[in-house]
């Protein structure tokens, strides 16, 4: 009698389980991206906010726009696909895991509405005032005085970023690890500009100005 | 009939298939006879009415044998299985045939970097061709190949080649393969390597000498191209920060 009791009960926990897998409801929208940023958080970070030691970026409060266009990217090899570009590399599967339609927007729309964090500067050297000069005549046709950014020239907010991830990708744009293929025309146009970079001291410069920026 | 659902793509797969079979023969029909014999014997000694129940010591010879002559008969297929399993492992991995060029292949979270020595034949030098997720060999060439991992434990796996080769890091792993039939064939990690392992996949394409030597030409002028454009800073792309 005990053994039929328990057999029921196995089964009805079984069958409910079922039922239960069968009704569920999609996540969709920024809800369906939660769900996917589960799969940022061991290399981003629980708040998205990077990590050195993993050498990932402070991702949140990111424009969705700007999210979109760089997974995009990633997931069609126009970046990360360079054979030194160890981080990218990381990055690239990521994104194609990223297959469904509607699953890139969905997390860039989750990320964008974190709450983003001024990353305070890392780096001890670097001249403000000669990165000041670069700044105010390169970099601020495109990124804007202020560092934040212009939707319609494509280029990303730099002034929370942590200085450590901008010096790197500075030094991936000019080694040609980043803007490398001619698909890629906004990153094309950035490889262009850092090519204008003499040296590491002149990216350590400009990196350290952009750090002097209002947040 | 695995090469129904597999192509047999290198020169040693059809000894791991034998070996495969082998195994599966042997240890499959053991399987059946041992469950038949298992049920057999359920059957046939079940409990009756009137029939008590009795322990048996198995000390007769008659019983004894139950155990025995399978023990012998296992023990016997156990030297079979490994002396062709050595016969394979001596051929595949103590066995070092002459290359006709040499790849390296990098392995990393989560991508695999493969270096082909280019025109000039040496690895580290100006003209190599390095690529990321596809890899490109000459069909009936001996290659070896020198395995490295950038940061934890992956294993290079081509099933068309039957070839499984662990990749640790601080370690160069040495081994061959010689393509024997052209095509595009999957190149996946078999080592769980991290978050995006699943996805650490790169493609084989195993050419002709003619279509192998246009893509040689073809990448070893943009090699030379992207070599003399460097002009990059001396500090390191990840851009330590000072103050760490």
């Amino acid at each position: 009698m005990l053994q039929r009791a328990y057999a029921g009960l196995i089964a009805a926990a079984v069958i409910s389980a079922f039922l239960a897998s069968c009704s569920a409801t999609p996540k969709t929208g920024i809800a369906h991206g939660e769900e996917l940023f589960q799969n940022c958080k061991p290399c981003h970070g629980e708040a998205g906010h990077g990590n050195l030691e993993l050498r990932t970026p402070a991702i949140a409060g990111l424009p969705d726009w700007y999210i979109i266009e760089q997974v995009t990217k990633f997931k069609g090899d126009l970046r990360g696909a360079n054979p030194d570009d160890m981080e990218g590399h990381r990055m690239r599967p990521l994104a194609r895991t990223l297959y469904h339609p509607g699953d890139i927007e969905n997390v860039a729309a989750y990320v964008s509405k974190m709450p983003s964090q001024w990353m305070p500067p890392t780096f001890t050297k670097g001249d403000t005032a000669a990165g000041s000069v670069t700044f105010n005549g390169v970099c601020i046709t495109c990124h804007m005085a202020d560092g934040k950014g212009n939707k319609d020239l494509h280029s990303p907010p730099i002034a929370q970023q942590s200085d450590w991830y901008l010096v790197a990708q500075l030094n991936k744009f000019h080694r040609g690890w980043r803007g490398y293929s001619p698909e890629d025309v906004y990153g094309g146009q950035m490889r262009a500009m850092a090519l204008t970079l003499a040296d590491s001291t002149a990216m350590h410069n400009v990196i350290a100005y952009v750090k002097t920026l209002p947040h | 009939m695995l090469e129904h659902y597999l192509p047999r793509a290198s020169s040693f797969a059809g000894d791991i298939d034998q070996l495969v079979w082998i195994i599966a023969w042997i240890v499959g029909v053991w399987f059946v006879v041992v469950e038949v014999m298992f049920f057999w014997l359920m059957f046939r000694f079940r409990k009756k009415p009137g029939v008590p129940a009795r322990y048996i010591t198995g000390k007769e010879k008659h019983l004894k044998n139950w155990i025995n002559i399978p023990h012998n008969i296992i023990l016997v297929l156990d030297v079979l299985l490994i002396v062709a399993a050595i016969r394979v492992w001596v051929l595949i991995k103590q066995t070092m045939p002459p290359a006709d060029h040499t790849v390296k292949v990098m392995a990393q979270q989560w991508a695999w970097t493969f270096t082909d020595p280019g025109p000039d034949g040496k690895i580290d030098t100006p003209d190599d061709v390095r690529t990321t997720d596809e890899m490109h060999v000459e069909v009936n060439k001996t290659y070896h190949f020198v395995l490295e991992s950038m940061d934890v434990a992956h294993s290079f796996f081509i099933p068309a080649f039957r070839l499984k080769q662990d990749a640790d890091p601080g370690r160069a792993y040495t081994g061959w393969f010689k393509p024997t039939k052209t095509g595009t064939f999957d190149i996946s990690c078999a080592e769980i390597c991290g978050i995006a392992h699943g996805v650490m996949g790169a493609k084989l394409v195993v050419e002709t000498t003619q279509e192998h030597t246009a893509w040689m030409q073809a990448h070893a002028a943009d090699a030379a191209t992207a070599d003399a454009g460097a002009s990059a800073p001396t500090d390191s792309t990840t851009a330590q920060p000072a103050s760490q």
